[in-house]
């Protein structure tokens, strides 16, 4: 992968179109991406591709009114047509709520999630990697399916009140699936420098459970001790930001947050923090805010919202620098979450379970009741019963129901070990493996 | 565009492919959003790019790029072989393709009105009056309509000489209305949930929808929802609206006839098919009731095209027959693999994606009974409307949707409306249970703007023409 610009090229960019709207009220973001992705079924690459774009976002306001438009691609005259689509969508917008752009609030531009290693990783390389997950598979006389996937994202953001950020950030992704006769095991790895992903180590663990996962028998459904992998936990704790994290959420009464009560254990504490050097740090938001850490809950107490320009508005509070891009009717958004680790193993945790479930991944995770945090979802590529403290038979997939905040009143133990891990929406979490007294299995 | 594709083919082929296609993509986006009476946006979204798919030493390589200048254009041509090369190192069978005719033509979105022609101040009136009417209504705590147009001009051309040209059209609005408690929050959304309703078509169908009209009935059902008792638990006949009938089909029938998730090209992501080919012809997917088709020439289907992304064309594919499983939906390449043709049913989100199988308008038929007759035959129930949460296992048997409204039925007549109305089953067992399915004139083709798959992930808009329809002995609950 060849960065064909670099950040100061995009900052250079998104002021030369600053100028040239000539006006306050205006901001300007360029995001320059490359990303590549090898995908394998079978042990073999079946789908490999590759992507250069570019997407230019102007925001205009007035007083009571306004307007964005985006532009990916290099259109003839790309700033006069941005300029003047910002423009009519602006002046044809009704009177609403405008929000002041942000101002300058001397935060640095890092740390930042960057390796120069992902970003000139060739397609030669990857499908090595590939090959190497291959042939771990194959040994075991198992099938491997997946992906590796390597991008590298340019950010700047300049608006009129001058506020100019620019950042630029590299992902790492290797998810891996064994096959065989009769069932599945899976492991991943995410990371922004590629050179952490060990293809051999990530392919060993799939194969593992795969192995382990064979001939799974049916469990009647019921409420169990589960232990939870970090992949399932990432799944989890994602719907629990969403679904009650935004100050938008709480100031609609859409949120399970009541600030100052204890709803979960003492255990788990929960946090936004893009300054994490472990968690895809990034420094600013989608309106060039510094992003600054979050205590969302805090030994179990629910304590603080994350706030975008907009809700922080309506409370008189600053900006916590977790806006997606502005306007919008989403509100603010979590984007690295962080559990506190605890002080066990994962066999430690297991090894305290006399009978229950370990749950390697979930899968289709769905709101059921939004301000109960219910929500379904089935268990997928290696579910095994706990007998006696230890890995026991193999179980097919169960769906389950159940309160995110119930689960984790009851947490019986954490996890030493942490690990990036990604939910459905792609966002990157770092989180440990949790033991929960009960969690409900309902078919 | 057409030079553009000329000269990637070109390039592609002088660099070793033996197959080389190439889209050309120009999208513009129009949305607007009022919320609450004082947020409003409106935003315009402009993209242009161009992908080449080829296959090198018998393996696939694929490289898009935004930036059409004949040094780009060359670029990408040469990297998506140099992909495709790598690709070729753990490849054990070449990729063949299961022959189609040479494909030339062009195809525009039949409708009345051009969207993007009728003023942006007629499209603002209609969603401040659909949000006032909201307003209106006492208990509602946050309301927001939002209007959405597509305009898509593709180009496709082969190395084996197809050329098609598509300018695809869609118009798509919607509305939300929330009411909220100490200790419950109800939603309820028209016409359909995940934002809005979409459809191939122009403006009249944003006309057809009358969301003014329709909102404070809606506000009105989400402050009584607050107050409706759960929906009742156990075993019962169950009636699904339009609405929810068109996912139930989208979840448990279009994912899983989708031939890439049968051969296991989606197994580490979005899974795999209990629907094997050796159940093709025999196996009972439904009752006598269920007849589903995959039709890419559904009117006003939002997965309606002249040609699919492969330059295959539009077509009606029969997928259960009366209840027997009968098809599949499928591309040049896994149809290759069984000794069929491709049924048509390859899709990118754009031209930085490659081409999947991906549903076209997966259709429910319609029958012979209405919502009418369905609700006077049924002595107890439940009337659900309206997705409200949905999930379903990788291989697609194992579901449990929820819905934002519900009403009870006793004796053949609707009783009272229930809230968090939750169903679950196993596909075939479910269809089995269906017993009536309403007729053309309560059939709508409805579409689905949310449908994920691949790595990268795509998102991609489609059709399912779906009519009420009634299942028998359904496990019905009420999530709490």
């Amino acid at each position: 992968m060849i960065s064909p610009t670099s950040p100061d090229d995009l900052l250079a960019l998104a002021d030369s179109i600053l100028e040239r709207v000539g006006r306050d009220g205006a901001e300007v973001t360029v995001v320059h991406h490359e990303e590549a992705l090898t995908r394998f079924a079978r042990n073999q690459i079946h789908q490999n591709v590759a992507e250069s774009s570019r997407r230019i976002r102007l925001r205009l306001m007035g007083d009571k009114q306004v307007g964005v438009a985006e532009i990916r691609g290099e259109v003839d005259d790309l700033q006069g047509r941005l300029i003047a689509a910002a423009e009519a969508a602006r002046e044809l917008a009704p009177d609403g709520e405008v929000t002041p752009l942000p101002r300058p609030d001397a935060g640095p531009d890092g740390p930042v999630a960057h390796s120069p290693a992902t970003a000139a990783c060739t397609p030669e390389w990857r499908a090595g990697q590939v090959g190497t997950v291959a042939a771990v598979s194959g040994v075991a006389g198992f099938e491997a399916f997946g992906a590796l996937q390597t991008s590298l994202t340019q950010t700047a953001i300049a608006n009129s009140q001058g506020v100019r950020r620019h950042a630029a950030t590299t992902a790492a992704s290797l998810i891996c699936v064994a096959r065989g006769e009769n069932g599945w095991g899976y492991a991943d790895r995410h990371h922004h420098d590629i050179r952490r992903l060990d293809a051999e180590q990530v392919a060993q663990e799939a194969v593992e459970t795969c192995g382990r996962n064979q001939q799974a028998t049916a469990l009647d459904p019921g409420v169990y001790p589960v232990v939870l992998s970090p992949c399932a936990v990432a799944d989890l704790v994602g719907h629990l930001a969403d679904l009650g994290f935004s100050a938008l959420a709480h100031q609609e009464h859409r949120s399970f947050m009541r600030p100052g009560e204890r709803l979960m254990s003492q255990l788990v504490s929960i946090a936004d923090d893009a300054g994490h050097p472990d968690a895809m740090p990034f420094p600013f938001d989608d309106e060039g805010v510094s992003t600054r850490g979050v205590s969302c809950i805090e030994e179990g107490v629910c304590r603080s919202f994350l706030h975008d320009s907009a809700t922080a508005l309506r409370e008189d509070v600053p900006s916590t620098g977790h806006a997606l891009p502005m306007p919008n009717t989403f509100g603010p958004c979590a984007r690295h979450l962080v559990v506190a680790s605890g002080e066990s193993s994962i066999d430690d945790l297991i090894a305290a379970c006399d009978h229950g479930l370990y749950v390697t991944r979930f899968w289709y995770v769905r709101d059921v009741h939004p301000l109960r945090t219910v929500i379904t979802g089935m268990t997928r590529d290696g579910t095994f019963l706990i007998e006696n403290g230890r890995l026991g038979r193999p179980v097919r997939d169960l769906r389950f129901t159940q309160s995110i905040v119930d689960a984790l009143s009851d947490v019986r133990g954490v996890g030493r070990e942490r690990s990036i891990e990604l939910d459905e929406s792609e966002r990157a979490l770092l989180v440990p493996a949790l033991a929960l007294g009960s969690f409900t299995f309902t078919s | 565009m057409r030079e553009i594709a000329d000269l990637a083919i070109d390039v592609a082929v002088s660099s070793g492919a033996t197959y080389a296609d190439c889209r050309v993509v120009q999208r513009g986006i129009q949305a607007m959003t009022v919320k609450d009476g004082r947020f409003a946006e409106v935003s315009s979204f402009e993209d242009e790019g161009m992908g080449i798919r080829a296959i090198v030493d018998g393996a696939w390589g694929f490289a898009s790029v935004d930036r059409l200048d004949s040094d780009s254009l060359r670029d990408a041509a040469r990297l998506a072989c140099r992909i495709a090369r790598a690709s070729a190192r753990l490849r054990r069978q070449p990729v063949r393709l299961a022959s189609a005719p040479v494909a030339t033509g062009e195809y525009v979105t039949p409708m009345e009105r051009d969207p993007f022609e009728v003023s942006l101040e007629e499209k603002m009136d209609l969603l401040i009056r659909t949000d006032e009417a909201m307003a209106a209504v006492a208990g509602v705590t946050t309301h927001e309509a939002s209007l959405e147009f597509v305009r898509e001009h593709r180009l496709f051309a082969s190395s084996e000489g197809s050329l098609v040209d598509q300018v695809i059209v869609e118009s798509g609005g919607g509305l939300d209305a929330t009411a909220t408690s100490d200790d419950d929050v109800q939603t309820r959304s028209f016409p359909n949930s995940f934002g809005r309703h979409q459809l191939c078509a122009g403006y009249e169908a944003i006309a057809a929808m009358d969301l003014a009209g329709n909102a404070s009935r809606i506000a009105s059902e989400a402050v009584a929802l607050l107050s409706a008792p759960p929906c009742p638990t156990g075993r019962m006949t169950l009636i699904l609206d339009g609405t929810q009938a068109a996912l139930q089909v989208h979840e448990s029938c279009g994912h899983p006839v989708e031939l890439d998730r049968v051969r296991g090209d989606e197994a580490a992501y979005a899974g795999t098919s209990f629907l094997t080919p050796d159940l093709l012809g025999r196996f009972r997917y439904g009752s006598e009731q269920v007849t589903i088709t995959a039709d890419a020439t559904t009117p006003g289907g939002l997965g309606t095209f002249g040609w699919d992304d492969e330059g295959v064309a539009a077509q009606r594919t029969v997928l259960v027959d009366r209840g027997v499983f009968r098809g599949y939906m499928s591309s040049r390449e896994t149809a290759a693999e069984y000794g069929w043709t491709s049924t048509g049913a390859m899709r990118a989100e754009s031209w930085n994606r490659i081409p999947l199988i991906r549903m076209t308008n997966v259709n429910l038929e319609p029958g012979d009974s209405s919502l009418e007759e369905m609700i006077a035959g049924t002595e107890h129930g439940v009337y659900l409307e309206t997705n409200r949460s949905w999930s379903i296992d990788d291989r697609r048997l194992n579901f449990q949707f929820g819905t934002q409204n519900g009403w009870e039925i006793r004796d053949g007549k609707r009783l009272r409306l229930v809230k968090n109305a939750l169903y679950a089953g196993r596909t075939p067992e479910f269809w089995r249970s269906c017993d009536a399915v309403a007729g053309p004139s309560e059939w709508r083709p409805w579409g689905v703007v949310n449908c994920g798959k691949g790595q990268p992930a795509q998102v991609i808009h489609v059709g399912h023409g779906a009519a009420p329809c009634r299942f028998r002995h359904a496990s019905v609950t009420a999530a709490s």
